[in-house]
């Protein structure tokens, strides 16, 4: 199976370090999230893996080799600045793109009909791009990094712009493309709407990796818990109060009790302490989200 | 389908449909139209001088006419005049420029010139007449006195290219013309190839393309398309200057100016196929390596308004490169010329006027086209380069130094 393979790649620019140390993997057929604050290195080390910048030490394959032109014209790139032919109608810049990555006429026309039907642009596909709203260009620079059926796809903040109906269209298109056998590299500060659709995750900061894995490994790694309670009765508040390790975390005004506890807190037994203590009405173990491992990860990297 | 080739194509087809490109193609084309045309437009409108009427006593007309018949058309031979003419008088008799009206006295022959525009009445007048003038105070027959006022003089081309006179002037004219145009296209094609550079930078297309394509490829891609508008605009220009100068001549034919146009519009057609073969070697590799130039450089700047502060240094050579060519066809074989004809960026200027007016010896012009192509290529490569780092460059413009580090890596 073809994978995407970052080696202990590092780049900077003069005195600025961008990218330090940094290793991952992404096999075909799986999503890949980049994650990271402004300045962090995503952009860099998306620039590397697509060969616009070269790394100045580790290595970068695919398939086991290095990257060349030809390599690269089998990957899509959606960049966070946009940018098209605004003069070129959206049919013949899609169909272009569709060129450049070695999709001959006629399936190029063929396969931006399908992408334009698909992304709901048929009104807008004679028109030039420069009419089109902020939203639907992004719809058409999916399509431009899409057409060819990449073997790897890198989404720099691809669901900017849209609204919550576009987001969904583009957030199962590229469930189809993972279907398809691609290999996706997202990168977002929308983390909610990612959760789902990322196999693996990679948090960097200050160029370099903080958190790397699967969302189970990421709070198989977590130490502490969330169990929340209710009714917030003092009876069942004094068994949590006596939980070893335990200490009340926001409830963010709702009516319910809240506990940081360790991970490998008993919770059966927690629960049956509590079900003794009083009348127990919700009784619930919450995993930590991914907004709260980045934050974490970035948190240590400050 | 090869990437080269989509991009040229695009390219090409972005180009060609360019407002920039037919308003500079059609205000080249009126522009030529009106060189050759004009003249002859405008000398009809005011009236011709060379075509006029003579008046006055029989003997003498009879005379002059034969004399002035080889620079005028005599349309009309009058009795002396009773009174000086007038406008109408001038439209009545043939719409003529001038009626000349012819006089004896004691001093010999005397001429009253009656003209629309006197200012544009030709000295030869006075020359075609004087064997005349001088037969009437000798005495002696006007056909001696003509054949004694004629010296033949024959110029001979010595070690230079050409046998005489006018075909070394013809040459100098080619050579002339054909540098111009390669100034000219050179100067409106990198406008156009700048601002499509900036287009792609500016709004962030840059970075999909080098995504999925060497940067080198792109930018070979894009002056491939441009030099090759490049040509069709040179080519319309060529062809609407040898129609336009036929189509005087047809419409002229009374006028011998109309003559003379079709000399100048057509000249080109007598050129040797290895000159023109030659020119179309040197504008190849003269356009090629501007063009990477000014991509490169416009690949630097953020704003389109900066185009110009970019631009300007790579106009000098440009210039330099067209006032050596003049200057050259007046010593095409100097030193200095030679060498000049041997740097890139100045040669394709300077070694085709070499080769148009003089005798290049072939190693000479098979080095200076080995030395553009290698020129060229090297630029391509040195160019996409800076092209790879400008385009993703998009704080301060980078220093002279960063640019040669860049070089460098």
């Amino acid at each position: 199976m073809s994978t995407l393979v970052l080696s202990h790649v590092a780049r900077s620019f003069g005195s600025v370090t961008a990218v330090r140390d940094v290793s991952f993997t992404v096999p075909a057929g799986t999503t890949f999230g980049l994650l990271g604050p402004n300045g962090a290195g995503k952009t860099t080390t998306m620039r590397i893996i697509l060969g616009i910048l070269a790394p100045d030490t580790g290595i970068v394959r695919w398939d086991g080799q290095p990257i060349d032109v030809r390599t690269r014209q089998r990957f899509g790139y959606l960049p966070e600045e946009r940018g098209l032919y605004g003069k070129l109608k959206v049919r013949d810049q899609i169909a272009y793109f569709g060129r450049l990555h070695g999709v001959a006429p006629p399936n190029d026309v063929k396969r931006a009909d399908a992408w334009i039907e698909r992304l709901g642009l048929n009104e807008y596909a004679d028109r030039p791009c420069a009419e089109l709203s902020k939203g639907n260009q992004q719809k058409v620079q999916v399509a431009c990094a899409a057409l060819h059926e990449p073997a790897l796809l890198v989404l720099d903040e691809p669901f900017t712009g849209l609204d919550p109906v576009n987001a969904e269209t583009l957030h199962d298109a590229l469930l189809d493309l993972r279907r398809a056998g691609t290999a996706l590299i997202l990168s977002t500060h929308q983390l909610w709407q990612i959760e789902d659709l990322c196999d693996t995750f990679c948090v960097i900061a200050g160029g370099a990796v903080r958190a790397y894995g699967s969302l189970a490994d990421l709070r198989a790694q977590w130490a502490t818990r969330v169990v929340e309670v209710e009714p917030p009765a003092p009876p069942l508040r004094a068994v949590l109060e006596a939980t070893p390790q335990a200490r009340a975390v926001t409830e963010n005004g709702r009516a319910v009790l809240a506990y940081e506890v360790p991970a490998d807190t008993d919770t059966a037994g927690l629960l049956r302490r509590l079900v003794a203590a009083g009348d127990v009405t919700r009784f619930e173990r919450v995993e930590p989200s991914l907004q709260d491992i980045y934050i974490r990860a970035i948190g240590a990297a400050a | 389908m090869n990437v080269l080739a989509v991009i040229y194509n695009a390219e090409f087809l972005r180009r060609i449909t360019s407002r920039s490109f037919l308003a500079g193609t059609v205000i080249g084309a009126v522009g030529i139209l009106l060189i050759s045309v004009l003249p002859n437009v405008l000398g009809n409108l005011g009236g011709d001088t060379k075509r006029i009427a003579l008046a006055g006593d029989p003997l003498v007309t009879a005379t002059a006419r034969t004399l002035l018949a080889r620079d005028f058309k005599i349309v009309a031979v009058l009795p002396p005049l009773a009174a000086p003419p007038t406008t109408e008088f001038l439209d009545q008799n043939g719409r003529v420029g001038v009626i000349a009206e012819l006089s004896r006295d004691a001093k010999g022959l005397r001429v009253v010139a009656y003209a629309r525009d006197p200012s544009q009445f030709r000295g030869t007048f006075a020359r075609d007449l004087a064997p005349l003038q001088i037969a009437l105070g000798t005495g002696l027959p006007v056909t001696a006195v003509r054949e004694h006022l004629t010296v033949p003089v024959e110029v001979r081309g010595v070690g230079g290219k050409f046998a005489d006179e006018s075909s070394a002037v013809a040459a100098k004219g080619v050579a002339y013309l054909f540098v111009f145009l390669l100034y000219l296209a050179i100067l409106l094609n990198a406008q156009s190839i700048m601002a499509s550079v900036a287009e792609e930078k500016t709004s962030r297309i840059a970075e999909l393309l080098v995504a999925a394509v060497d940067p080198a490829q792109l930018l070979t891609a894009k002056v491939l398309a441009s030099a090759s508008t490049g040509f069709i605009q040179l080519g319309v220009w060529v062809l609407v200057g040898i129609l336009s100068g036929r189509e005087a001549s047809t419409m002229f034919a009374h006028n011998a100016a109309g003559a003379e146009s079709l000399a100048n519009a057509v000249g080109p057609l007598a050129v040797p196929p290895g000159e023109v073969l030659g020119f179309i070697a040197f504008f190849f590799v003269g356009f090629l390596q501007y063009a990477v130039l000014y991509a490169a450089a416009a690949s630097l700047i953020n704003r389109t308004e900066d185009l110009g502060s970019v631009a300007m240094p790579l106009v000098i050579p440009v210039v330099v490169g067209f006032i050596l060519a003049q200057i050259g066809l007046n010593f095409p074989n100097a030193p200095w010329m030679q060498f000049f004809s041997q740097v890139p960026l100045l040669s394709p200027f300077v070694m085709f006027t070499r080769i148009a007016v003089s005798n290049v010896p072939v190693w000479q012009v098979v080095l200076s086209l080995a030395l553009d192509v290698v020129a060229a290529y090297v630029l391509v490569r040195l160019a996409g380069k800076v092209y790879r780092v400008g385009l993703l460059l998009y704080g301060r413009p980078p220093s002279f130094r960063q640019i040669l580090v860049t070089l460098r890596s």
